[in-house]
């Protein structure tokens, strides 16, 4: 009896239960860069209480309409600070989008070496 | 009386010798454990190395990116403070030039005009262009944003 009963104990197992843990990275975004800008250039035409006739004048033989939308030497001065503010804004926003995309988006495994 | 004297005798004996062995498997049975013990801690540690090897990697990273930002941000500012300069250079007033010389300063407005938007496509991401990467003169360079527009040239 004793005997057996040390058999049916000592002989079976009971299989370890493992439980493991798997990190999945959560998936890259990936969204491609938007496309760089391609800008149509614009003629400025200077105009002053002499030229003006003249400035009209060529305007009509070239079959453009003669009207002009004006700015004041000050104004033109902002509007070219302006743009300026605009364009060094966009520079600093693309580039802080393309660091978070080299830092978040390089596999770890290519940043250790 | 000898008799169950020797039984006891040979009894502890027995005892004895199946204890020690007894003894002697589960001493096996702890250095087994603790050599499994061992390998995990040193691949513990391993790993906590490597984290702190990554962290590490990881601060660098952020310095870098952070300095190389406040360079743009500085350079950007300089390129402004630059064309207010050429606005105002010498107490100069671009409105009675422009009533003086009509035709030269319209000229030098488009060029100047055509520059800023070549800015403008560049900070959206554009391509330079060989001859843009490889200026290094003043008269080569785009004069609006020459930090971004021509990496070799140096103000001087």
């Amino acid at each position: 009896m004793l005997i057996l009963s040390t058999l049916l104990t000592n002989c079976s197992s009971v299989k370890k239960l493992s439980i493991f843990k798997q990190e999945v990275p959560r998936a890259e975004l990936n969204l491609d860069k938007p496309t760089a800008l391609q800008l149509e250039q614009i003629k400025w035409i200077i105009i002053t209480s002499e030229n003006a006739d003249e400035v009209f004048e060529k305007m009509k033989e070239q079959g453009i309409d003669p009207v002009l939308f004006g700015l004041n030497d000050k104004d033109f001065q902002l509007i070219a600070k302006n743009f300026a503010q605009i364009r060094n804004q966009l520079k600093i926003t693309n580039d802080l989008l393309d660091k978070y995309k080299e830092y978040y988006e390089t596999p770890v495994k290519k940043k250790q070496q | 009386m000898f008799g169950s004297l020797k039984i006891a005798m040979v009894a502890i004996l027995i005892t004895g010798i199946a204890g020690a062995g007894i003894y002697v498997m589960k001493l096996r049975s702890d250095n087994a454990i603790l050599k499994a013990n061992q390998i995990k801690l040193e691949s513990a540690v391993a790993d906590q190395k490597q984290l702190i090897e990554n962290q590490k990697k990881d601060f660098e990273e952020i310095l870098d990116a952070n300095n190389k930002m406040n360079v743009l941000v500085t350079a950007l500012k300089n390129d402004l403070d630059d064309l207010d300069k050429r606005f105002n250079k010498k107490n100069r007033d671009i409105g009675k030039l422009a009533i003086q010389k009509p035709k030269p300063i319209e000229r030098i407005i488009n060029k100047g005009s055509a520059n800023a938007t070549r800015c403008i496509e560049i900070a959206s991401g554009a391509e330079l262009t060989e001859n843009e990467k490889n200026a290094t003169k003043k008269s080569e360079i785009n004069p609006e944003c020459p930090s971004i527009a021509n990496p070799k040239y140096v103000a001087y």
